[in-house]
């Protein structure tokens, strides 16, 4: 999957390339993981951000884990967000933090939406090894 | 040729599937722990008197729930195992490095995910 307009990064590519007859669905099934983790993990931060009194500590564990989640897929924006976010607790800067996840919310609900079209294009698609070679 | 023996430590399972991938990539089929206590558990096993013997490698991530992986590379070097030990993890500042580095470990490496064509650094352990 080419990274279409900085939404997912090298580490993509890398997943694809682990994939093998042994593991046709190795990326599918790593970005399942990825769609089964982060809303939770957003609704954690969410729900936390509510709390008084503020839990910073707590926050940063779950942005923590909801980074290295996408980062493990190359979801390079989601990523980003979450360094952001990660600056703002360390500063205690809640009003940051409540910004910071509408930006992580909104950027996920996009990447999800276009993974989603992607795997659903690849199936119809198929195998590489069935499509047609113009040239032969 | 002997296979090098390793384990993973991580608790969370997307950071597994990947890490068996990238080993399986590598030819190494690794024993996996979900935090640092099952880890030291496991080193207890393979160095105990009906053990396999001693892993390679250990790679191991820091936040982990029931026992960190700063604890487990402790308890690990205070059973007198002399495994390499690296630590991977997100948090990569100099003082999770030091962190680590006190506790035991051998190197350190962020979370930065290797594929086939940016493949692990393996020149931090010599299998015997």
């Amino acid at each position: 999957m080419v990274p279409e307009m900085g939404y997912l990064d090298e580490q993509f590519n890398q997943l694809e390339e682990l994939q093998d007859e042994s593991s046709p669905n190795f990326v599918e099934e790593v970005v399942a993981l990825f769609l089964k983790d982060s809303p939770r993990l957003l609704s954690n931060i969410e729900q936390t951000i509510g709390k008084y009194p503020q839990d910073f500590y707590r926050l940063d564990s779950l942005v923590h884990q909801l980074k290295g989640s996408g980062s493990s897929i190359g979801a390079v924006r989601m990523k980003n967000e979450c360094s952001v976010f990660k600056a703002h607790c360390n500063d205690r800067n809640l009003e940051g933090c409540r910004r910071s996840l509408q930006k992580m919310k909104r950027e996920h609900a996009t990447l999800k939406q276009k993974l989603e079209s992607y795997f659903q294009l690849l199936r119809q698609v198929g195998p590489r090894e069935h499509a047609v070679n113009s040239r032969k | 040729r002997r296979r090098i023996r390793v384990l993973l430590v991580e608790d969370e399972e997307i950071h597994r599937v990947v890490a068996r991938a990238v080993l399986r990539a590598a030819g190494v089929e690794a024993d996996e722990a979900e935090n640092g206590a099952e880890a030291v558990r496991r080193v207890r096993e393979r160095v105990g008197g009906a053990g396999a013997g001693a892993y390679d490698l250990i790679l191991t991530d820091k936040q982990m729930p029931i026992m960190d992986g700063h604890e487990a590379t402790r308890q690990i070097r205070a059973m007198g195992v002399t495994t390499t030990i690296v630590a991977v993890s997100s948090d990569s500042l100099p003082s999770d490095v030091q962190a680590f580095i006190a506790a035991g470990a051998d190197d350190f490496t962020p979370k930065v995910h290797a594929g086939p064509s940016n493949p692990p650094d393996q020149s931090c352990f010599t299998p015997e």
